[in-house]
C-alpha cells in the first residue's frame, strides 16, 4: 500500500499547477471464478488486479490518469503529467494526511477466499445434477461461481486517508428447456457481501427447481400481446424498472448538467403518492453496499422519493461542484481505470400497504411480470425499455396463462406517476449496473407494484 | 514497460511454467495507452491519459488448460500465476481439449498497423477539435439545447504472446474516436441523438459530414409520435441492422453449436436466409481500420462466406472446437483481454450490397417503417431461439418517402425469420464499428415485421 509520505509527495506534485483538489485511488483486487456446463468444470481462473488512479479537479474540470506501476517515481511523474493538463484554476493548500481509517460493509463469518475451488464446484455440481434429472425438457445447465476481494485506498488533498474492503460472492444457475427449435432459460444469480455462510445457507436445490419450472413454463408459453395495459411487476428484480426508469435520472451525472428529465424537481411531485424510494448503501452484507465510497466519503441511506415528492439526488463530488450541493457519498467506479461518477447502490421502492394477492385480485385484465430481465434508459428523455423473463396474463383478477417475449417501454416520468398500487413484500435482488464509470454491483428492489398503463411490445395483436 | 522487458518477462514465465510441471504453456502481455478529452459547456471538463498493462497465462496439465492473470507485474506475480493456474488445471474436467499451438511455417507473426500520425494526437489538438465541434453542433439549430457528451480519444498499445511450442506473435495498432451526443427540445419534448467518427489520422476527420449526420439523428426525431400496432414493411438503416445482426452473431460460433446453443447446428449447406443476402468475414478487408492476419492462438485468418446467397456456408472455429469435429480452425480463436480465455469471435464482416439507393428503396416499398435505432438489445432478445422484442425509433414511410419520425414503438420478431424475409439490400454501405472489427453494411429491407405502438389519446405527448 502507498505510504502516507509517498502519498503526500504525489499529492504535492499533482497540485503543482492550478488544481484545487487531488486524489490518489489505489486498488487491489483478488479474484477467483469457476464455470460449469452440465456438471463439468469447463472454466477456472484466478487473478490479481492492481492499479493506481490519480484525479485532479480545478473547479468542475477533471483530469484522470492511471497506471499499474506502483513505484513512487512513476506515480510522481504521472501526477506531474496530470497537473500539466490543468490549464486554469486556483491551487489549494494541501491538508495533512489523516491517520488511515478502515471500513467495510462485508459481513464475513467464513472468508470466501479461504474456501477451495473444489468446494465451490461441488456446490454448483449438486445444483446442475438436480436440474439435469428434473425434467426431460431441461437439456442444459450452466452454473458459475465467482468471488473477489477488492481493497481500495483513497488519499486526497483534503486529508482523507480511507480504506474500504469489499468481499463479494456471486453465483448463478441457468437451466435451459428445449422443445423442437425453441429454447427458454430460467436463471438465478444471487450476490452477497456476506461470507461463505451465505452459500451454505442458500436453498440451492429449491431455487434451482424454481429456475427449471420457469424455463419449462416459458417454453410452453405463447407470445405476449401488444398494446397498452395495466402491468403488475413482481417484487425483487422487478425493481429494475425503478433503477432504469428513475434511478439513473436522479444521479448528478445527468442532473448536474441539466440532462435529466428530473432536473430541478426537488420538493416537487415526480411519482404517484403511494411511492417512496431509497438508495441505501449502508445495509451490511448486501451486494450493492459500501461504507466508504470510491472517493473516500461516507456512504448514505438516502431518501430519493417520499410519498411521490422528490427529496434528494445522488450526488458525487464533481456533481456537488456543478450543483453547488453536498456530495451524498455515491462516487463509484468499476476499478482504477475509471474516474468515479454518481452511482446507485441498493436502490428500492419502499413497502406499501397492499397485499400482493389483493393487487392481482383487483386487476381485471393485464400483464403480471414475475421475473424481469435487463433494460436501458435515456436519462434526458426518460425513455426506457426492459424485458420480462417470466410473465403471465391476468384475467378477471386471476393469474392466467404464461406468456413470453414481452418488452415494456415508456417514459420514466409517466410510469412513476402511473404506479397505483404498492405491495408489502419488499425484496432486494443483485445485479450489475453499467454507466460512465464502468460496471458496479448494485441491488434493485421493490415490493409487488401495479402500473395502471404501460405499452407492452409483444407479438400478438 | 518497454517491448524487450515485457517480452523477456513473458518468456521467463513460460520457461518457469515448464519447469513447474506444465506440459505446455503460453503467456501474453498486453498494453493499452489511451488519451481522452471530454468537452462540456465550452471547456475541457475531463482529461484522461493512462496506460494499462497486464499479463495473461495459460498452462496445460493432464489435458486441462488452467488460466491466471495479473496487472501487478513482478517476480511474486510469476509464482502467483503459475500456482493458481496449476490449481485451476486440477479442478477442471472439460471433455473438450484446448491447445497451445505453433505452425512451424508461421512461428513468427507480426502485425504492425501504426498510422505514423499518432504524434498529432496532443491535448491541444484534441481540445481544439472538441471545442470547435461543440460550438458547431450548438449552431446547427435553435432547437439544440446542449451537447451532453462529447469525447475525443485515441489509443494504442502492443500485444505480445509467446508459447512453449515456439510461437511468437506481436501486434500493434492505433485509433482515434470522436463521439458527440446532443439534446434537442421543441414544444417541451426532449430528444437526444449521438454520432461517432473513428479513424487513424485526426486530419481526416470530416467535421461537416459529421455535423450533417448528427443533425439528422437529433433534429429528425422532433415531432415524433407513435403508430398503430400492426405488420409493416421495414427498412433497417445500416447501424440498426448491424446491431441486430451482431446480437445474434453467436449463432455462427461452432462452440455454441456444439453446446446446443445455436439453431444453425447441422445446417451447413441449408438455405437459412433470402437468396439476396450474403454475409462474409473479411479479416483483411481493404477499407477496414484494423486488419486481422492471425488470431490469438497463432492461426492465420481467412476470408470466407458465412451466408452465401442465403445458404449457410460455414461456422467459425478455434482450435478447440475444430479438434472436436476433426476440422481445421478457421482462425477465429480470439481473446477479448489478457485476462480472458480464448473464445470465438468474428473480425470484419461485410454484407454484400445490392443496387438500390436508399431513396429507391423507400420508393420501392412505398409504405412502411424506416428503423434507425434498436434499444435494449442486451435484454429484449432470446439469443438461442432468435426471438426479440425491442424498443425502437425511426420514421414512417408514406408514398415512397420519409413522412415523419416515430417513437414509443417496439418491434417483435425472430432473427431467423427476419433474414429470410429480406426483400432488398441497398447500395449505401457504411462502416459500423461493432465487436472486434467493423461491419460494412448497407440499408436492408424486410417484407413484414410486427410493430407495436399506440396512437390513442393516452399515448400522445
Amino acid at each position: 500500500m502507498i505510504s502516507d509520505t509517498t502519498a503526500s509527495r504525489i499529492i504535492e506534485a499533482a497540485l503543482s499547477t492550478n488544481a484545487d483538489f487531488a486524489e490518489i485511488f489505489e486498488e487491489q483486487k483478488t479474484s477467483s471464478a469457476v464455470g460449469l456446463l452440465d456438471g463439468r468444470t469447463i472454466r477456472a481462473s484466478s487473478g490479481i488486479d492492481y492499479g493506481v488512479g490519480i484525479r485532479l479537479m480545478a473547479g468542475t474540470n477533471v483530469v484522470y490518469v492511471y497506471t499499474c506501476d506502483k513505484t513512487e517515481e512513476a506515480l510522481i511523474k504521472l501526477a506531474k503529467q496530470a497537473a500539466s493538463a490543468i490549464k486554469a484554476g486556483t491551487s489549494a493548500a494541501v491538508k495533512q494526511v489523516q491517520a488511515l481509517s478502515r471500513s467495510s460493509a462485508s459481513l464475513l463469518d467464513i472468508d470466501p477466499l479461504t474456501v477451495s475451488k473444489k468446494t465451490n464446484i461441488d456446490f454448483l455440481r449438486e445444483a446442475s445434477e438436480f436440474a439435469l434429472s428434473y425434467d426431460e425438457l431441461i437439456t442444459q445447465v450452466q452454473a458459475s461461481y465467482a468471488t473477489s476481494r477488492r481493497i481500495v485506498h483513497i488519499v486526497n488533498s483534503e486529508g482523507f486517508n480511507k480504506e474500504e474492503s469489499m468481499t463479494r460472492i456471486r453465483f448463478s444457475v441457468s437451466a435451459v428447456a428445449t422443445k423442437g427449435n425453441e429454447k427458454q432459460t430460467g436463471r438465478i444469480a444471487p450476490g452477497t457481501m456476506r461470507g461463505y455462510e451465505f452459500v451454505n445457507e442458500y436453498p440451492i436445490i429449491e431455487k434451482t427447481k424454481g429456475c427449471c419450472d420457469t424455463a419449462i413454463r416459458m417454453i410452453n408459453a405463447g407470445y405476449a400481446p401488444s398494446g397498452k395495459m395495466p402491468v403488475i411487476i413482481g417484487n425483487g428484480f422487478g425493481g429494475v424498472i425503478f433503477h432504469e426508469a428513475c434511478g439513473h435520472a436522479l444521479e448528478s451525472t445527468s442532473v448536474g448538467i441539466g440532462a435529466s428529465c428530473f432536473t430541478d424537481k426537488i420538493g416537487k411531485q415526480i411519482a404517484s403518492s403511494v411511492v417512496s424510494a431509497r438508495d441505501n448503501a449502508r445495509i451490511e452484507g448486501e451486494w450493492g453496499s459500501y461504507m466508504t465510497d470510491d472517493t473516500g466519503r461516507e456512504s448514505s441511506n438516502l431518501l430519493l422519493i417520499e410519498n411521490g415528492i422528490c427529496k434528494n439526488y445522488m450526488i458525487d463530488d464533481l456533481g456537488a461542484r456543478r450543483m453547488n450541493a453536498q456530495p451524498t457519498g455515491c462516487g463509484r467506479r468499476q476499478d482504477f481505470t475509471y474516474a468515479p461518477t454518481s452511482r446507485m447502490s441498493n436502490t428500492y421502492i419502499e413497502n406499501g400497504t397492499d397485499k400482493p394477492e389483493d393487487i392481482i385480485a383487483d386487476t381485471e385484465y393485464g400483464l403480471y411480470c414475475t421475473k424481469m430481465g435487463g433494460g436501458s434508459v435515456d436519462t434526458a428523455t426518460g425513455e426506457f425499455n426492459f424485458a420480462s423473463e417470466e410473465a403471465y396474463m391476468i384475467r378477471n383478477g386471476k393469474v392466467a396463462e404464461p406468456v413470453r417475449g414481452a418488452t415494456l417501454i415508456g417514459k420514466g416520468q409517466e410510469i412513476l406517476m402511473n404506479i397505483d398500487r404498492v405491495g408489502n413484500d419488499l425484496e432486494l435482488s443483485a445485479g450489475m449496473c453499467g454507466s460512465l464509470s464502468g460496471n458496479v454491483p448494485v441491488t434493485v428492489g421493490q415490493p409487488t407494484i401495479r402500473v395502471s398503463s404501460i405499452l407492452v411490445g409483444g407479438r400478438e395483436a | 514497460m518497454d517491448k524487450d522487458f515485457s517480452l523477456s518477462y513473458i518468456k521467463k514465465l513460460v520457461e518457469k511454467a515448464v519447469e513447474y510441471g506444465f506440459e505446455e504453456a503460453e503467456a501474453c502481455f498486453m498494453s493499452t495507452s489511451s488519451m481522452e478529452i471530454n468537452i462540456l459547456n465550452s471547456e475541457v471538463s475531463s482529461y484522461e491519459n493512462s496506460t494499462l498493462e497486464g499479463v495473461g497465462f495459460r498452462g496445460k496439465k493432464n489435458g486441462q488448460m488452467g488460466g491466471s492473470f495479473t496487472t501487478d507485474l513482478g517476480d511474486d506475480a510469476i509464482d502467483f500465476m503459475l500456482s493458481t493456474a496449476m490449481e485451476n488445471c486440477e479442478v477442471l474436467n472439460d471433455e473438450d481439449e484446448e491447445f497451445i499451438y505453433c505452425d512451424p511455417q508461421n512461428a513468427h507473426l507480426e502485425s504492425i498497423q501504426l498510422s505514423g500520425t499518432y504524434d498529432k494526437n496532443t491535448y491541444e489538438r484534441f481540445e481544439k477539435t472538441g471545442l470547435e465541434l461543440e460550438k458547431d453542433i450548438l449552431a446547427l439549430s435553435e432547437y439544440i439545447k446542449a451537447v451532453d457528451y462529447l469525447s475525443v480519444s485515441c489509443g494504442t498499445g502492443p500485444s505480445i504472446s509467446v508459447n512453449s511450442k515456439g510461437l511468437y506473435t506481436y501486434k500493434d495498432s492505433d485509433y482515434i474516436t470522436i463521439f458527440a451526443e446532443a439534446r434537442a427540445e421543441k414544444d417541451g419534448v426532449v430528444k437526444t441523438g449521438g454520432h461517432y467518427w473513428f479513424g487513424k489520422d485526426i486530419d481526416e476527420f470530416d467535421k461537416e459530414a459529421f455535423l450533417k449526420v448528427l443533425k439528422k439523428k437529433v433534429l429528425g426525431k422532433l415531432g415524433a409520435s407513435s403508430v398503430d400496432s400492426g405488420e409493416y414493411k421495414v427498412i433497417f438503416d445500416s447501424e440498426a441492422f448491424v446491431s441486430l445482426l451482431h446480437t445474434f452473431l453467436g449463432a455462427f460460433s461452432s462452440y455454441n453449436m456444439q453446446k446446443g446453443l445455436s439453431l444453425l447446428k447441422g445446417k451447413e449447406g441449408d438455405t437459412i436466409a433470402s437468396d439476396i443476402f450474403t454475409l462474409r468475414e473479411e479479416p483483411m478487408y481493404e477499407e477496414a481500420l484494423i486488419k486481422f492476419p492471425f488470431d490469438s492462438e497463432g492461426v492465420l485468418t481467412s476470408s470466407k462466406a458465412l451466408i452465401d446467397h442465403g445458404v449457410f456456408v460455414k461456422a467459425l472455429y478455434n482450435l478447440k472446437t475444430a479438434h472436436k469435429e476433426g476440422k481445421e480452425s478457421t482462425g477465429n480463436g480470439f481473446k477479448s483481454a489478457f485476462s480472458a480465455p480464448v473464445g470465438i469471435s468474428a473480425t470484419n464482416l461485410v454484407v454484400t450490397p445490392g443496387d438500390k439507393s436508399f431513396d429507391e428503396l423507400c420508393e420501392w416499398i412505398g409504405e412502411g417503417i424506416y428503423l434507425t435505432e434498436l434499444n435494449g438489445l442486451h435484454a429484449g432478445v432470446n439469443q438461442i431461439s432468435g426471438d426479440f422484442s425491442l424498443f425502437c425509433e425511426g420514421y414512417l414511410i408514406k408514398d415512397g418517402k420519409i413522412a415523419r419520425p416515430v417513437e414509443q414503438i417496439t418491434v417483435a420478431d425472430n432473427f431467423y425469420q427476419v433474414i429470410k424475409k429480406i426483400i432488398a439490400v441497398g447500395s449505401d454501405t457504411i462502416s459500423v464499428p461493432e465487436g472486434k472489427g467493423e461491419y460494412f453494411c448497407p440499408s436492408v429491407a424486410v417484407s413484414k415485421m410486427n410493430i407495436s405502438g399506440d396512437t390513442g389519446e393516452e399515448g400522445e405527448e
